[in-house]
């Protein structure tokens, strides 16, 4: 039997809507620790790492080990069903192929059940290992959005330059070239607000745009983003869920050519 | 052509060894192209209301359409091809082309009364089937290949085979070709439809080697005897065993020589000095130049060239030849994109279908916690 409780269903819409552009489908696996998800998309260039932990839920049971596939556009079309202020209950029986969404009113007064099919998905898994980066940035959600969003009318491509004196994230095309320099703020009211820079080593990395963009989509989800990087290794994007877990993006990096 | 249906049996024993998806997941990947396998589809499939696309005297062109424009999708989505064509044929195809030679004869017959009787649906069938790669067709090709940069390789037999060891090599990630001898020989991807005609919108079909080895339970010799059990083009086989009954007899005997030991001569009859000997080693060492002789360079399009080339008697348009040039271009312009499975490993397959039997499940979320879990719960306590 597995049963999780969350009050507030708008997270979990959140955590859907932050996935279900990069990947169609993904397999939640459920153990007494929690929800975990990990899953890279289509053209294996990118991967999503969804953690919510147990002990973030309002109430926690999963006898056995389960993997549920679920179709993400159907999850989504389901949460869609929910009230902002509803309360969300995931079911599954140990051996089921089916999983149930209920969703019940903040007075009680309304209860819907939603049930979905099950697939399965055969998924590779991936061992990431643990890596310390040469820069670690944290800066506002919104602003990392706003960048990516701004960014991205310029070229395919943008290149986060990471320095003593701040982050530079730059891209260049056909119509010109932007770039847009962040500077370690020194003091700030909210903590949210804040941009901060550990660096060991400086870098500089070459993405795809388009991934960043959808990497994005989880800023609901956080006030601050964390970007770790080192040369020549995956970029990680990480989005804290407020006592409930975090959600990473991992991004491969573009290469230059040898060859040409 | 190939080996007779083995795609059909691979997609009923190891389904788990053909993926599909699309063209643009393939990016940054150098692809081996059977190039004579290509020109013979570009003058089939390449055509203008039924009839071949001509130069002004009358030479077909419809090769050099199809090279120019499918080698362009390939190099825009970020593939690198390698083209390698076929050189002499093995003396042991013979006795396959000879027999296609007599079909090509049957064919031109029906052509001729197709045309007699007017019937046209008729007369395009069979003009169809009387498609020839020629000398010239190649020559061409070549010409046209290198002026766009990209290289080419002459195999000193077949391009199949040479596919195959430049993927063993290291030197491309897979072979792109419609015929399935590429896994007789080992290449260890095996793509198909990377070719087709982007109208057709079909999926590119990937065939991992290993994996079918893995879904048959049989090992790379073992393979080799079964596709010659199937029928290849290097020699005849058993009258009345079909794929179904090879395999049955590969799993219970492991090679030719005790299948032809144990056969029932009464029921099957084995041709006179079959010839599989000979057969299997063209399969286990097949003639080709050492891959690591051969350098493979993706240099910059000669745009002058191509148009010279191409436009004037050959009749291709200048604007799009040069817009194709400048998609060539940009293709190699932009830097490559990594892919995550060159930075992290594969787990061993833990996939568990979750109606499993549970000890399973237990083994492969063991597997997966010690990659993350365990790190992200570590001294957490457990709610219950």
């Amino acid at each position: 039997m597995f049963e999780a409780r969350l009050i507030n269903a708008t997270t979990l819409k959140k955590v859907l809507d932050a996935i279900k552009d990069l990947l169609t489908e993904a397999t939640f696996d459920c153990s007494d620790s929690g929800i975990q998800l990990q899953a890279m998309d289509n053209s294996h260039v990118s991967l999503v790492s969804l953690t919510l932990r147990s002990d973030g839920f309002d109430k926690f049971r999963c006898d056995r080990n389960l993997s549920m596939g679920m179709n993400l556009a159907s999850m989504s079309k389901i949460l869609k069903c929910s009230n902002n202020n509803d309360t969300v209950t995931m079911k599954a029986q140990d051996n089921a192929d089916s999983v149930t969404f209920m969703f019940e009113s903040q007075n009680q007064e309304k209860v819907s059940d939603y049930e979905m099919k099950l697939m399965n998905l055969d998924q590779e898994h991936l061992g990431i290992p643990e890596t310390e980066y040469s820069c670690v940035v944290k800066m506002p959600s919104m602003e990392f959005a706003r960048i990516c969003r701004d960014l991205a009318q310029f070229g395919e491509s943008v290149v986060i330059c990471c320095t003593k004196e701040g982050v530079k994230f730059s891209a260049s095309g056909d119509v010109g070239s932007a770039n847009i320099k962040l500077a370690q703020t020194n003091s700030v009211d909210k903590e949210e607000e804040a941009v901060t820079i550990e660096m060991q080593e400086p870098v500089a990395l070459t993405f795809a745009c388009r991934y960043l963009n959808q990497f994005t989509k989880a800023t609901p989800l956080s006030g601050q983003v964390q970007l770790s990087m080192s040369a020549d290794v995956p970029l990680v994007v990480e989005y804290r869920i407020e006592d409930l877990g975090h959600i990473r993006y991992y991004l491969a990096p573009k290469i230059e050519d040898d060859e040409s | 052509m190939g080996i007779l249906g083995l795609s059909k049996l691979i997609a009923d024993i190891a389904p788990f060894a053909i993926k599909e998806s699309e063209i643009k997941n393939y990016f940054g990947r150098k692809i081996a192209v059977d190039a004579s396998m290509c020109l013979y589809q570009f003058l089939i499939a390449v055509r203008a209301e039924g009839a071949q696309l001509t130069s002004v005297d009358g030479e077909t062109t419809s090769h050099l359409m199809g090279m120019f424009y499918r080698t362009i999708r390939m190099l825009d989505n970020g593939i690198k091809p390698v083209y390698v064509f076929d050189g002499k044929p093995p003396d042991l195809k013979s006795g396959e082309l000879a027999k296609r030679a007599e079909k090509r004869e049957e064919a031109q017959k029906q052509l001729e009364k197709a045309i007699e009787a007017g019937d046209e649906a008729e007369v395009d069938k069979f003009n169809r089937r009387l498609v020839r790669v020629t000398k010239n067709h190649v020559a061409e090709a070549k010409e046209l290949i290198r002026l766009m940069g990209v290289p080419f390789v002459e195999a000193p037999c077949e391009a199949e085979a040479q596919c195959a060891a430049l993927v063993k090599a290291g030197k491309v990630y897979g072979t792109a070709t419609e015929d399935m001898d590429a896994l007789t020989f080992g290449s260890n991807v095996m793509l198909r439809h990377l070719t087709a005609s982007e109208a057709r919108k079909l999926p590119v079909k990937e065939f991992s080697y290993e994996k079918v080895l893995k879904g048959f339970e049989l090992n790379k010799d073992e393979f080799i005897d079964l596709c010659i059990l199937m029928g290849c083009d290097y020699c005849e086989t058993i009258r009345g065993v079909g794929p179904k009954r090879a395999v049955e007899m590969i799993n219970t005997y492991r090679n030719i020589e005790t299948i032809l030991d144990n056969l029932d001569t009464k029921k099957y009859v084995v041709p006179e000095n079959w010839n599989f000997e000979t057969a299997r080693k063209l399969f286990i060492a097949p003639e080709v130049t050492d891959p690591s002789e051969i350098e493979l360079k993706w240099v910059d399009p000669d745009e002058e060239g191509l148009v010279k080339f191409l436009c004037g008697d050959r009749q291709f348009s200048e604007d799009r030849v040069r817009s194709g040039v400048r998609k060539i271009i940009k293709s190699k312009s932009s830097s490559t994109q990594g892919r995550l499975d060159s930075f992290f490993k594969v787990l061993p397959s833990s996939n568990t279908p979750k109606r499993k039997a549970d000890e399973d499940k237990k083994s492969a979320n063991a597997k997966k916690a010690k990659t993350t879990i365990k790190k992200e719960f570590k001294g957490k306590g457990k709610p219950k």
